[in-house]
């Protein structure tokens, strides 16, 4: 167990605001790259947690952690897929503005 | 009687023609007019062995005498509800089984003449075939769920003899009109099944009368079992209130008709009540109803023949008017009278229909009165023939029908039964005159068609079948003359078909009763029916049309069966059809309406969500995020005053979402 200064709220709360700040990036920022730069940012926050609660729950023998390096593995294989289907559709439309792709419209 | 082959044979009077239907209907169209020799040949065999059962029971046969019965378990449901299949076949039993397989026998024989040509003549065949199969299954039975099964595929295939003539709407309205007014007889007669089994846990006729003997079965219910099983019989025997179809049934073939009337259909009603006798003795008031059914129903129908325009109408009446001799007969106790009149009956009933379908294969197939007349020249076998049926029907001294239908006017009168006795007397007179008006018109005076004129005799095979049953129709009774008529001949059809002890001990009626009085007071009624109808068609036919004019009411009343059509019509079609109607529609307008609502409902609430469906992710991922926000809000209410603080963030990145779509 650590005997870090700094408690567990901090850690919380830094990671609030980081998720808050990758949703709000995701809710209105156009540029789809940035887009998900920001869900990047949204998983990091989790991973945040996860590690924090794993310091922090002894009785979690660090399963926080492991679940962290699951996330980050996944988040990688989602950035790839996501970075590809980026392209396409900038091949497809000439535009990466989130806004402008609506084809889906009921 | 416990030998298999004894027992197939037995099987087999009934096995036969439901065989002959079978190679009817698979073979027909190979077989053609071939198909009249197999069914013949089936039915044939099956009168074979009806009189072979006949002399068992009769004790003639070697180591025979006594009831032939074995039975097979058919439907088993448990230890309390097993149904057996079976044969039972006691003195009357025989007896029908006979009439049964010869009257089918002459009608075959007869229609090979009589369907020649027609394009379903196989069809015809296997019609006949399992008709008759039908009437024998029933017979045969030994309980009442057997005897409901036969019953049914009876009434079945009657549907199909009704409207054999499927091309022509009055015959698959007639067809209709009989199978539904049945359904309703049926239904009666299904319930009273229901409260014996109830009662007693058995549907063996035996049984149930010896549980009434016991007492297990309480005097009301078994009374109410009674009227039950009567008004089923009401409906197959056309007796009132249920006679309406029969008067329609004229639709089918002629010859079938005579196998309807005689041998099956008709006679099962009646049959049943014969069959349950030592049933029906213990219960006083169903034997009133019974008799006051059966005198009333003979009355009622010989006024409606009086007036008929139609020759098979005239018969079909005069059916339902016998029946209710027999009714009569039965209910006054007169046990062995009742079923004599149902054998006399069979014979020159089905003589008469013969005879009516002769006429309408002479006069291009019709059966209407006013366009035949003087064909007494013309075909000479069948108007004598007509005259013999006629007598006998009328109940004229010696012929068949007077032994019988005296036998049962005697007892109702010996029984103290006076009004129905009167009402007997008077029918006699009725049908004396309304048969001979018939004769009279057909055979008589000018002829008034086209079609009479040219009208020659028929065929010899259709004259052969027609012989045989008028000799009959004359000699038949002569089995049964009572005693004490002087005669030295012995009253064998009393002696053989005879009611067991126990009845006998319960009805008190002297069996064979006659007395000179009587018989000769309704030969006078038959004699003066007789001579009126001469009167009013030939001597003086003036009087008639003046009469006609003189009360059309009454004339009208009686030439439409005095308006049942009418009021059932009233009663119960219109209701029926108001009440199809008020459901129809609830169905459309209620019912309709409401699903329709709800699919309209669900179309505008699609359409208002549509605009839901932006197609932009970070709307979507708004969304998402905004549940993931209310589900964390109702986790952990108690720190709503982040989930208010994120609220408005979503708030304010909703409204910055949205001013740019």
């Amino acid at each position: 167990m650590s005997e870090g200064v700094i408690p567990l709220q901090a850690y919380l709360i830094v990671a609030a605001l980081m998720f808050a700040l990758g949703a709000w990036g995701v809710t209105i920022r156009r540029n789809a790259v940035v887009v998900f730069m920001c869900v990047e940012l949204m998983i990091n926050a989790v991973n945040l947690t996860l590690v924090a609660f794993s310091d922090y729950l002894p009785k979690a023998h660090g399963a926080g952690s492991g679940y962290a390096v699951v996330v980050i593995a996944i988040a990688a294989a989602e950035v790839a897929v996501g970075l590809a289907i980026v392209i396409a559709v900038f091949r497809t439309r000439r535009t990466v503005n989130i806004d402008e792709i609506d084809s889906m419209k009921g | 009687m416990n030998t298999a082959g004894s027992q197939l044979i037995i099987a087999a009077i009934v096995g036969l023609p439901f065989m002959s239907f079978l190679a009817c209907v698979f073979l027909g169209r190979r077989l053609k007019e071939n198909a009249q020799y197999v069914s013949i040949l089936a039915v044939t065999i099956s009168l074979v062995f009806s009189i072979f059962a006949l002399l068992w029971v009769a004790g003639v046969l070697p180591a025979s005498g006594g009831q032939i019965s074995f039975s097979v378990p058919w439907i088993g449901l448990g230890e309390d509800a097993t149904f057996p299949m079976g044969v039972q076949i006691g003195h009357w039993t025989a007896v029908m089984l006979v009439i049964v397989c010869f009257v089918s026998l002459m009608v075959q024989l007869f229609s090979g003449g009589y369907m020649a040509g027609h394009p379903r003549f196989a069809w015809y065949y296997a019609v006949v075939s399992i008709f008759t199969g039908s009437m024998l299954g029933l017979v045969v039975s030994p309980n009442f769920i057997q005897a409901y099964f036969f019953w049914e595929l009876v009434g079945g295939t009657s549907y199909l003899i009704h409207g054999f003539y499927f091309e022509r709407p009055a015959a698959t309205y007639a067809a209709q009109k009989a199978f539904i007014v049945n359904r309703v007889a049926d239904a009666a007669l299904f319930i009273g099944i229901m409260v014996f089994w109830r009662e007693t846990g058995t549907t063996s006729f035996s049984g149930i009368a010896e549980a009434a003997k016991a007492g297990i079965i309480g005097q009301t219910a078994l009374t109410i079992g009674l009227l039950l099983v009567l008004l089923g019989a009401t409906g197959k025997s056309a007796q009132f209130p249920l006679h309406v179809w029969l008067s329609n049934a004229m639709q089918g073939p002629t010859p079938l008709s005579a196998l309807i009337h005689a041998a099956a259909m008709i006679v099962t009603g009646v049959y049943v009540i014969s069959r349950t006798y030592d049933i029906f003795v213990q219960s006083p008031t169903a034997m009133e109803v019974v008799a006051i059914v059966g005198a009333f129903t003979a009355f009622m129908a010989a006024t409606m023949a009086l007036v008929q325009k139609d020759i098979k109408q005239i018969i079909a009446y005069s059916t339902i008017s016998q029946f209710g001799y027999v009714m009569l007969g039965l209910g006054v106790g007169a046990f062995t009278a009742g079923v004599f009149h149902i054998y006399t009956h069979a014979l020159f009933k089905s003589l008469l229909f013969l005879l009516a379908a002769n006429l309408g294969y002479a006069v291009a197939g019709s059966s209407d009165m006013r366009v035949m007349g003087g064909l007494k020249s013309r075909m000479p076998v069948t108007y004598w023939a007509f005259v013999v049926a006629g007598l006998a029907l009328a109940g004229v001294f010696p012929f068949s029908g007077f032994w019988s239908k005296d036998a049962v006017i005697a007892s109702a009168y010996e029984e103290g039964h006076y009004v129905l006795f009167a009402l007997a007397l008077l029918t006699v007179g009725l049908t004396a005159f309304y048969i001979f008006r018939g004769i009279f018109i057909c055979f008589h005076g000018e002829p008034r068609s086209e079609d009479a004129r040219k009208a020659s005799e028929v065929p010899v095979i259709m004259r052969v079948p027609v012989v045989i049953l008028a000799f009959l129709s004359v000699v038949a009774g002569w089995v049964g003359i009572p005693r004490g008529f002087g005669l030295p001949v012995k009253d064998v059809f009393g002696d053989f078909v005879r009611p067991d002890r126990f009845v006998q001990s319960v009805t008190h009626a002297t069996p064979g009763l006659f007395s000179f009085v009587l018989a000769g007071i309704s030969v006078l009624f038959a004699l003066i029916g007789l001579f009126l109808a001469y009167v009013f068609v030939l001597a003086r036919p003036q009087w008639a049309e003046a009469l006609g004019r003189r009360l059309p009411v009454v004339h009208d009343f009686l030439l439409n069966g005095w308006y049942f059509d009418l009021c059932y019509d009233r009663l119960f079609v219109r209701p029926a059809k108001a009440l199809g109607r008020a459901v129809r529609d609830f169905d459309l307008r209620e019912v309709g309406g409401l699903v329709g609502g709800f699919g309209r409902g669900a179309g505008w609430a699609g359409e208002k969500l549509r605009s839901l469906q932006t197609g932009g992710a970070q709307n979507y991922a708004l969304f998402i995020l905004f549940g993931a926000f209310v589900v964390a809000v109702v986790a952990s209410a108690q720190y709503s005053f982040i989930a208010v603080i994120v609220l408005v963030a979503f708030g304010l990145a909703a409204a910055a979402v949205g001013s740019r779509l």
